[in-house]
């Protein structure tokens, strides 16, 4: 989704910030380290890092980027545990479309991919091959979603 | 005092968040499909002891979180069976597997009992992580209302994927019609559909958490919060990293 959304708005991103790499966050996401630094606190579970991290996004973003985030990292701390708990693989569609940023991310590390069939050249092929198609169909629902 | 008035707060909270989380506290104090209220509010409650449990803690380091001896810190209102399911889903869910929820089945806690469950641990979870995320105090738990499961299990659920059987892509018909325009869905929407109100929860609470289903689709536009789209998506993404989270 972060991929989509900056191919969409024309945005340079490093997707490593995903991973936590704190170099990753110098391209187009405002605050993007600080964002990183509060969700990683959230998640690990580090009292001590949630406090310090959730002062610097305050004082750096304000509030209402503090409440939102807030929402955000704990509303994806419900969904990981939905899709491990009932065991969901990776949608079919998706298999092609992110079979590149899976690699790029390395996801395959980790233990749930065994819910998922193994990627093959052959997702990666036709991922190389839709990318462009499925921008342009991502730019019209997304002009839809924004004209209703 | 109004559950959720976040009075207390140094920051103001959204009012569609407020309204999103005492509309799910009622839910969640009524019988649900296959667990009284009283039983429901135990499991969030037991959701609260799973986060300070030190048996679970010991666990997560073990090589394998089955047969591991010990006990966890809970309240003693559900059984053996459905705490350990909850403190699982908390703090251990990426090595829930099909054989354990298999096993659970042969013990009493069926397909159906475990989805609703896994619906109430993950949306009061979800809020109480809100809370900690702000260093907020928790929200009481709601006093439970009386009232008898209905056992509603929807016709055409079926097991096609993942460990639970769930509404097939077309299969959001009927009473169900609401989950989702057919065939547009994704494996995450149906994972809890075998239990649709629990669909119904994460989706109410997720959509002021996150984005409405409609928002979804709206890659660069004003979503109403002062965070854009790709920086939703990188405090996402970076949660679900550290949770490990292939999906």
């Amino acid at each position: 989704m972060l991929s989509m959304s900056a191919d969409l708005t024309n945005t340079d991103v490093d997707l490593q910030m995903i991973n936590g790499d704190e170099t990753a966050t110098a391209g187009g996401v405002e605050f993007a380290r600080e964002l990183m630094k509060f969700a990683e606190a959230v998640a690990s579970g580090d009292e001590g890092a949630l406090k310090q991290s959730r002062d610097e996004l305050l004082q750096s973003a304000g509030n209402e980027v503090l409440v939102d985030a807030a929402g955000v990292a704990a509303n994806f701390q419900r969904m990981v545990r939905i899709a491990d708990a009932a065991g969901i693989p990776i949608d079919e569609r998706n298999m092609t479309l992110t079979a590149d940023i899976r690699t790029e991310l390395d996801l395959g590390r980790f233990g749930t991919a065994s819910n998922t069939r193994p990627t093959t050249w052959v997702d990666r092929l036709r991922g190389k091959l839709m990318r462009p198609v499925a921008k342009i169909v991502l730019r019209r629902v997304d002009r839809r979603a924004n004209s209703a | 005092m109004r559950p959720f008035s976040y009075d207390n707060s140094p920051y103001p909270i959204r009012p569609d968040l407020k309204a999103a989380y005492r509309e799910y506290w009622q839910v969640l104090a009524k019988p649900g499909n296959w667990w009284t209220g009283a039983e429901r509010v135990a499991i969030a409650e037991e959701v609260r002891n799973a986060t300070r449990c030190d048996y679970c803690a010991e666990r997560k380091q073990a090589l394998s979180p089955y047969n591991f001896p010990g006990e966890h810190r809970n309240r003693g209102e559900l059984d053996e069976v459905a705490t350990d399911a909850v403190h699982r889903i908390v703090t251990d869910q990426a090595r829930i597997s099909q054989s354990w929820i298999s096993g659970i089945a042969e013990k009493g806690l069926s397909d159906c009992k475990y989805v609703e469950l896994l619906g109430i641990v993950v949306t009061v979870f979800s809020i109480d992580e809100f809370s900690r995320a702000l260093g907020l105090a928790l929200e009481p738990l709601p006093q439970p209302e009386a009232g008898k499961p209905d056992h509603y299990r929807p016709a055409q659920a079926v097991h096609d994927t993942g460990f639970v059987a769930m509404l097939p892509a077309d299969g959001a018909t009927g009473a169900e019609a609401d989950l989702w325009k057919n065939g547009q869905t994704a494996n995450v929407l149906r994972a809890m559909s075998l239990v649709p109100d629990a669909v119904r929860g994460w989706m109410l609470v997720g959509g002021a958490q996150y984005l409405s289903m409609k928002d979804m689709r709206n890659f660069s536009g004003d979503l109403g919060r002062s965070l854009n789209r790709m920086q939703i998506e990188l405090v996402a993404g970076r949660v679900s990293a550290i949770n490990e989270c292939f999906y």
